[in-house]
């Protein structure tokens, strides 16, 4: 079964623009023969510019693999995944590397930075990958929004949790990519520290026009963003637009997962 | 427990891999070394065995092989009954002329006798044993270094430089002969022997069928008188003393590389042991006693330590029979008799490989078991890293050792009395300074790393940057990564910073006190042969030669002991040749007066002023010193003025003619003149000063290069450490290269990072080796002499920082392949 989905009433932001990543009949495999597990049976969506959409699922309904595959990270075992004007399926490592340097911010769960660089040199990391110069005002406000000013000379070992995955939010941001994909952001964090930066990546949508993908199994966490794919056994099932902490608490119960 | 620990190392056979490697190697070395020594010995022993088997008894001279045996005896021995047959072995020298007109080779090949039949005991190749005084046979190599075969025609020539042809009837394995295989052989039957040597007696007489009872009452009891069997132990035993001394060199260099390898395997150790630690906690929370982790950290490097003790010895025995086969190829023609693998190198190499890995592995087994098991589970952060902060104990000694090794170095540098004891206190100053470094060595990676990485930071791009941010991440596991290289490089720059200071002291010497062009002599060097007088009259006229200088010398007794006396014709003493004077001076050699050489001096005891007899054709007569020279110049004994020595002996002819060109002629000019003087005398060879001075620094750049050999093993055991470290961290840092690839980072580039932070640690230990290296080589040339010359052989100093860093990225070449290879996906799951 393939599920696409028709715009929302209204045009609600979130699907308006023309999508920034766009999978159509992707599948993806592990193994072989027998112990062939099929972690995506073919999902085709699209994914608006300049909106903030949210994966759910159970465990083992395929939200990370999706996501590693929209990324670039890993190989589609079929159909295929263009990422702006560019078709990422059958590319060689190189070139998908060049594309993530290029055109993908990530925020990951935990182990976001490297711990021999300072805070600022983490932010700037993607940046002197591609060797590319640092916008100094862009990278000023940047810091200034996620509020690590006084923090930039210090390790990873030096900063909490929440500070350490602002940074990691701040890098993403720093190379104002064509898309920001984060894997379970607050996973690590307190409820706290999670709303801050949680906040801090819906108002970069808001404010700053920045694309994100986030995947979550925290409904709350889900409700920052403008909207949210539901995946099952690899498929996805259903969405949701404009979801609070109930929407999609009572979507996820009447998935039964 | 020991069951957890067996399957933990059954499930990771990299660990294991890792560190059995280093001992591998150390015990490989050491086990080489036995095999490679016992494996000579016992060739030794069957082939003197063999050869001796041949003889029923054999009289030899009492006291080994100073005497001689007159020809009387050997009429003696032929008459005792029962007696089948008798050979009176004859050895001289008997120069072979090869096929340019000059004799062969650097010294005069051997002359020996070849008995017929049952009493030969050397192996013949080809043809048969030369039965007339036109016949004879040659050693199988120098035939075929010369091409000489069977019915070729030969010229030897005899004791007065005389040439005698030959018949070429047979060649013949001369091999367990050390000497005639070393200078080259001709073979003669008995007779022709005594003639072309000019020998009168003979070293060793071997009789057939008679027993040793009836031979010992013939001779007397002035010989000695050995059954067969006995005579084969005896040249075994002779033989087998080179082999001890080996060993004995052998097995020191076997030392230091056992001690890199200590410092790899307990830097391996360090890091497996800080990677589990949350391994070890889960045991300890599951209700393991400290006591019992502790004795699993133990148990495992007691597997390593057997399982790669075991490899080593395989290596040994490959590493043995490997520099066997190597020997032979380059012509040492060793007796063979299988690879022997003795009980004593088993236990030696077993004993030595797991006492050194267990002992390795105790520190940071007690450091493993002494973190809460709490607070190890928890514990997220990286082993080892961060900056290292020097404790008072490590900073007291540390202090202590720098101290105490300065003062011992300055001791023995600026001590008055040169020599050996000084050169052992620059040893002991050098020890010290290296177990200060040591300790301190953690806190300086991060200095040293900023330096070493300053240009790979620059060119290396962002890989570059990280590289050396990596590299000093953790100062302890870099530094005992580094330092490791550091004592192999650290010895070998220090044995080159010596050998080329030596060098550049007799160099200089001789131009200061023998600026001569040319040396002419005779092939044969010192002993009793001569350069014709008439090379010198020849000389004398010709405009392009400036002077010609004569030395002749006699070997006699001087005092008590055995001495040269020597005299220099031509240009008087101190125009041309200006030897330093300790005391005295060129002035003061007066008729009945003599000058001694600063060693002979000291041996005899003698100084100025003293009176010395020499003993000459006409009985003794007193000398009175009147100076002292020194220096490292071809003059060596007494040196008496011309008409004196004419008294003393009847020399005439020089054993060495010192030639220096006229001013404004060429060079070119100067040595045709030269060679047209030596051209009528085959065995008189012309020398240019470049060749004077090489015969001093010949045997200096065998040395180093025979050290650097060895001690380049300690390097590769050192650049295995490189290895291991970086592919524990490669495993350590599974998750941050995958973050890397995540943000850009190409497979190319972490490759690249990999190979720069091999590339800063192997520069670090290098060059810390280097400046150890050449601050002790510099104080081991002012231990060594007042007037050494210091010199560094800077090209080669850099070569070995640059090939340091060359085989350290190479040694990071599979760690990379490794981290490259990881999936990103995976490695980010990874915990």
């Amino acid at each position: 079964m393939t599920s696409t989905f028709a715009s929302p009433p209204g045009g609600a932001p979130g699907t308006a623009a023309a999508p920034a990543v766009v999978a159509t009949e992707v599948t993806k495999v592990y193994g072989a023969g027998g112990a062939a597990v099929h972690a995506l049976r073919g999902v085709s969506v699209g994914f608006a510019r300049g909106a903030f959409t949210a994966i759910m699922g159970p465990s083992g309904s395929g939200k990370s693999t999706l996501m590693h595959c929209l990324a670039g990270l890993d190989t589609v075992s079929g159909g295929s995944v263009a990422l702006g004007d560019a078709e990422i399926t059958g590319m060689s490592d190189k070139q998908l590397t060049m594309v993530r340097r290029e055109r993908v911010g990530f925020v990951f769960q935990a182990f976001n930075l490297l711990p021999t660089l300072s805070a600022e040199r983490n932010i700037t990391l993607p940046l002197e990958l591609a060797g590319r110069k640092v916008d100094q005002a862009w990278f000023e406000h940047v810091v200034e929004v996620v509020g690590l000013k006084d923090r930039l000379s210090h390790r990873p070992s030096e900063l909490s949790g929440g500070q350490q995955q602002r940074v990691a939010c701040a890098r993403a941001l720093v190379s104002r990519p064509e898309v920001i994909f984060a894997d379970e952001p607050t996973g690590n964090l307190d409820s706290r520290a999670g709303a801050e930066v949680l906040a801090f990546l819906r108002s970069s949508v808001r404010e700053m026009g920045q694309t994100i993908v986030m995947v979550t199994h925290d409904p709350v966490a889900a409700a920052y963003a403008d909207r949210v794919v539901f995946l099952r056994d690899g498929l996805i099932v259903t969405e949701l637009f404009e979801p609070t902490p109930d929407t999609v608490l009572d979507r996820l119960k009447s998935l039964g997962g | 427990m020991l069951r957890t620990t067996l399957a933990g190392l059954r499930a990771r056979p990299l660990r294991l891999l890792l560190t059995a490697v280093a001992i591998t190697l150390g015990v490989g070395f050491i086990a080489g070394t036995f095999v490679l020594t016992d494996t000579m010995d016992s060739g030794v022993q069957r082939t003197f065995a063999r050869s001796a088997d041949k003889v029923d008894v054999a009289v030899r001279p009492k006291g080994g092989s100073g005497g001689e045996l007159p020809a009387g005896l050997m009429e003696r021995v032929r008459g005792v009954p029962g007696v089948t047959g008798v050979h009176g072995l004859v050895q001289g020298d008997a120069a072979l002329v090869g096929r340019d007109g000059k004799a062969v080779g650097d010294v005069p090949t051997v002359g020996m006798s070849v008995p017929d039949g049952r009493l030969l005991r050397y192996e013949l190749d080809k043809g048969r044993v030369p039965r007339t005084r036109a016949e004879a046979v040659v050693d199988s190599r120098t035939a075929g270094r010369e091409h000489f075969t069977v019915g070729d025609q030969v010229t030897v020539l005899d004791q007065g430089n005389a040439p005698h042809r030959f018949a070429v009837v047979g060649l013949v394995d001369f091999g367990i002969d050390q000497e005639a295989s070393f200078r080259g052989a001709v073979g003669f039957e008995p007779a022709t022997a005594l003639r072309m040597t000019g020998r009168k007696t003979y070293q060793e007489i071997d009789v057939l069928g008679a027993d040793r009872a009836a031979v010992a009452a013939a001779v007397g009891g002035s010989y000695e008188v050995l059954t067969g069997e006995e005579l084969g132990v005896r040249l075994a035993d002779s033989a087998g003393a080179d082999t001890k001394v080996i060993q004995a060199g052998l097995l020191i260099f076997g030392l230091v590389a056992m001690l890199v390898s200590a410092l790899v395997i307990y830097n391996t150790f360090s890091i497996l042991i800080a990677q589990r630690m949350r391994e070890m906690a889960l045991l300890r929370c599951v209700g393991a006693t400290r006591r019992q982790v502790f004795g699993g950290v133990v148990a495992e490097s007691f597997v390593v330590g057997v399982v790669g003790s075991l490899l080593g010895l395989l290596a040994g025995y490959g590493i043995g029979a490997g520099a066997m086969a190597l020997f032979n190829a380059f012509g040492a023609n060793m007796p063979t008799a299988g690879v022997t693998l003795a009980p004593r190198t088993v236990a030696v190499g077993l004993a030595v490989g797991v006492v050194v890995t267990v002992l390795s592995a105790l520190l940071p087994a007690r450091a493993a078991t002494r973190v809460a098991p709490v607070a190890a589970l928890r514990s997220d952060a990286e082993p080892g890293a961060g900056r290292f902060r020097l404790g008072w104990p490590r900073i007291v000694v540390a202090g202590l050792c720098a101290v105490l090794g300065v003062l011992a170095g300055l001791a023995g540098v600026m001590s008055g009395e040169k020599g050996v004891a000084s050169m052992f206190a620059v040893a002991g100053a050098g020890a010290l300074v290296f177990l200060a470094v040591l300790a301190v060595m953690p806190a300086l990676i991060r200095p040293f790393g900023r330096v070493a990485g300053a240009i790979p930071a620059r060119l290396g791009g962002v890989p570059g940057r990280l590289a050396v941010e990596n590299a000093r991440r953790s100062p302890r596991r870099t530094a005992t990564t580094t330092i490791a290289l550091t004592i192999g490089v650290g010895l070998m720059s220090l044995f080159a910073v010596v050998g080329a200071s030596s060098k550049a002291s007799s160099e200089r010497q001789l131009d200061a006190q023998f600026p001569v062009d040319f040396q002419i002599q005779n092939q044969f060097g010192e002993g009793d042969r001569r350069v014709p007088h008439a090379v010198a009259a020849r000389l004398a006229g010709r405009p392009e030669i400036g002077a010609v200088i004569e030395k002749r010398e006699k070997d006699t007794r001087i005092g008590s002991a055995d001495g040269t006396v020597n005299t220099l014709g031509g240009p008087p003493l101190g125009t041309v040749i200006k030897p330093s004077f300790v005391s005295g001076s060129a002035a003061d050699l007066q008729p009945g007066t003599a000058l001694a050489d600063k060693d002979t001096a000291a041996r005899q005891g003698l100084a100025k002023g003293r009176t010395v007899q020499i003993k000459t054709d006409h009985g003794t007569v007193p000398v009175r010193i009147a100076g002292v020279f020194g220096g490292d110049t071809p003059l060596t004994g007494l040196l008496v003025p011309g008409r004196d020595f004419d008294r003393y002996f009847s020399v005439r002819d020089p054993s060495q003619i010192y030639v220096k060109a006229a001013d404004g002629a060429t060079a070119a000019a100067a040595r045709e003149a030269v060679q047209d003087a030596a051209r009528p005398y085959p065995t008189v060879k012309v020398g240019s000063a470049a060749e004077i001075k090489e015969e001093f620094t010949k045997a200096i750049d065998m040395v180093l290069m025979i050290f650097a050999g060895l001690l380049g093993l300690a390097v590769v055991i050192a650049l295995f450490g490189i290895a291991n470290t970086l592919t524990l961290s490669v495993v350590e840092r599974t998750r941050e290269s995958a973050l890397l690839r995540a943000l850009g980072l190409t497979k190319r580039q972490l490759r690249r990072m990999l190979s720069v932070e091999a590339l800063v640690m192997a520069v670090i230990g290098a060059v810390t080796g280097v400046l150890l290296g050449t601050v002790f080589g510099w104080a081991a040339t002012r231990a060594m002499a007042d007037d050494a010359v210091f010199a560094v052989p800077y090209l080669q100093i850099v070569g070995f920082v640059v090939l340091a860093g060359a085989a350290g990225m190479l040694a990071a070449v599979l760690p990379a392949r490794r981290a490259a290879r990881a999936s990103i996906v995976e490695s980010l799951a990874h915990d």
